[in-house]
């Protein structure tokens, strides 16, 4: 385990010495911000849920920015010959890098909680919707980034590795909607299971269900093994 | 490691990649407290071999042994073993050099009592106070080359894999950088790539030459001087007829060979004797050629290690050194 915490630690000291992560930080708060206003004060809601609908397509579309580089990055300063030649584990590796990005996804929750205060200044939103709605958004996140960090490790070219990435997230949000077209019961209940937005609703509308938490830690697990399996196999 | 166990074991590895092979059919041994130098020309397969040893990559074929641990089933417990210094130093642009040597020394398993002396033993040995603080984006490429080899001497791991580890330094650093392998080199297994041929002369005991992904020679450098001997070349520039000089120096004794250029319009030709290794055989030469004709020019070739190195690379023994 110290093995993941030191590359965990080195991950958060390099990220806050790119710009990269101020700007997707800076750029997801003020999109959030946006929304937050316009659902309040054009739309007229008195909760989160149009906020975190809106925060979690802006998840999809900036989350690939955070995990291009965690392996694509290592590729092409050459330090991936340091990494993965000093006494570490593929797991290690992944996991500590997977942590250091997953931070900076709390940070972003963590930015967008001032919304709550005219909520809670001016009215009374239902606390246990929020709360869902937030674990809903973390756990989304966090299949995000285990998926942006398998393909950042299929490549070298870290903007290459936010476009599949982002391509693939964004099949993945609406892949729900083919729900619609589907006659057999079967693809109707896979295309549902499959699409990120329809368990993140679920979360928005204040259901914690077992379902969508077992769904995105698994697909984060699947995502992580993968990645950590290609590190040993490019061997 | 235990002591029986050679440091690094090459048992026939190869590398392929698709059906073109990089390295073929390599096998060598290093032991504990020696410095052995690999020396190739540029895309002879030094770089695969590395990193093959280190763990970067795997083996197609063939062992990889590090202190008596399979590279490819027991990866940590080798890569423990190993200070790796690759052809590119893997160093992280944003950091500074301590937190960058304090990252790999936490990797490393260095306790963190003994990780504040650690590092500054290697800034010390590395002649790297006066950037610590820096970020490492602002060093030179001096710097960055050494703040590589620190990184690698952290933890005094048994064994030390460098790739060419005085590329782009200037002649003070080379012979510092030297020095630090040199005694490194005592009581550890070294094993360096170069391609700098004085580089091994000064500081390996022995020389693997490898090329096209062959090891074509394994030998101190010495040993494999004495084999190029036996092709001791000596040069010559004369104003003569070219049958008439063929005919003196053939009868020379000691002149196994010898080869007659083109004349140049001033009539001076250069001719290439081979010769066996007998003392003086260049002062009868030129005693026979100074009493017929103008010698302008005589010199001896001594067996150069590169001569040695161009024989087996390129078969042109003979080329100037």
């Amino acid at each position: 385990m110290s093995g993941a915490l030191a590359v965990y630690q080195k991950e958060l000291a390099t990220y806050f010495r790119s710009p990269i992560a101020y700007y997707v930080v800076s750029v997801f708060l003020l999109g959030t911000g946006y929304f937050f206003l316009y659902n309040v004060f054009f739309v007229g809601e008195t909760g989160m849920d149009g906020t975190f609908r809106n925060m979690g397509l802006l998840l999809i579309t900036l989350t690939p920015l955070i995990s291009m580089r965690l392996l694509a990055g290592e590729y092409n300063a050459g330090t991936a010959e340091l990494l993965l030649t000093l006494p570490l584990r593929a797991w290690q590796i992944v996991l500590g890098k997977y942590l250091g990005a997953v931070t900076i996804l709390g940070l972003i929750a963590a930015g967008t909680l001032i919304d709550l205060v005219p909520l809670y200044l001016f009215g009374t939103p239902e606390t246990s919707t929020i709360l869902a709605g937030y674990l809903g958004f973390v756990l989304l996140g966090m299949a995000c980034l285990a998926v942006g960090e398998l393909f950042s490790a299929l490549t070298h070219n870290q903007i290459v590795a936010a476009l599949i990435t982002a391509a693939v997230l964004l099949g993945f949000w609406f892949v729900g909607h083919l729900q619609a077209f589907q006659r057999a019961e079967f693809l109707r209940a896979l295309t549902g299971y499959l699409s990120f937005a329809l368990h993140f609703s679920t979360f928005v509308q204040g259901l914690v269900r077992s379902e969508g938490v077992v769904f995105y830690l698994v697909v984060s697990g699947i995502a992580l093994t993968l990645t950590a399996e290609y590190l040993e196999w490019r061997r | 490691m235990s002591d029986a166990a050679a440091a690094i074991v090459l048992e026939s590895v190869s590398k392929r990649y698709g059906s073109t092979a990089v390295v073929h059919d390599v096998s060598f041994t290093v032991e504990r407290g020696e410095i052995v130098g690999f020396l190739g020309p540029n895309g002879a397969g030094k770089t695969t071999t590395m990193r093959m040893i280190a763990g970067f990559i795997a083996a197609t074929s063939g062992r990889v042994l590090v202190a008596g641990h399979d590279m490819a089933t027991d990866h940590a417990e080798a890569a423990r073993r190993i200070g790796y210094l690759p052809e590119r130093p893997p160093l992280y642009d944003a950091l500074d050099v301590r937190s960058y040597l304090a990252f790999v020394a936490k990797v490393k398993g260095i306790a963190r009592a003994a990780r504040v002396a650690e590092i500054e033993r290697v800034v010390t040995a590395c002649h790297l106070e006066a950037v610590v603080r820096s970020e490492i984006y602002k060093l030179s490429k001096g710097y960055r080359q050494r703040v590589g080899l620190a990184q690698a001497l952290l933890g005094a791991p048994d064994i030390l894999l460098l790739d060419e580890p005085t590329a782009g330094l200037d002649p003070g650093q080379i012979q510092e950088t030297r020095e630090v392998i040199r005694a490194f080199g005592h009581d550890h297994a070294v094993l360096l790539s170069t391609h700098i041929l004085a580089e091994v002369t000064l500081i390996c005991r022995r020389v693997a030459i490898i090329d096209h992904g062959r090891l074509l020679a394994i030998d101190s450098p010495a040993g494999l001087q004495r084999a190029e001997a036996q092709t001791n070349q000596v040069l010559l520039e004369v104003t003569a007829p070219s049958e008439a000089l063929c005919e003196t120096l053939g009868a020379v004794a000691g002149v196994e060979a010898v080869n007659i250029g083109a004349p140049t319009a001033n009539g001076v030709l250069t001719a290439e004797c081979r010769v066996d290794a007998r003392d003086g055989v260049e002062a009868a030469i030129a005693r026979a050629v100074a009493g017929r004709f103008a010698l302008h020019r005589l010199e001896r070739r001594a067996p150069t290690l590169e001569n040695v190195f161009l024989r087996y690379v390129g078969g042109k023994g003979d080329r100037a050194a």
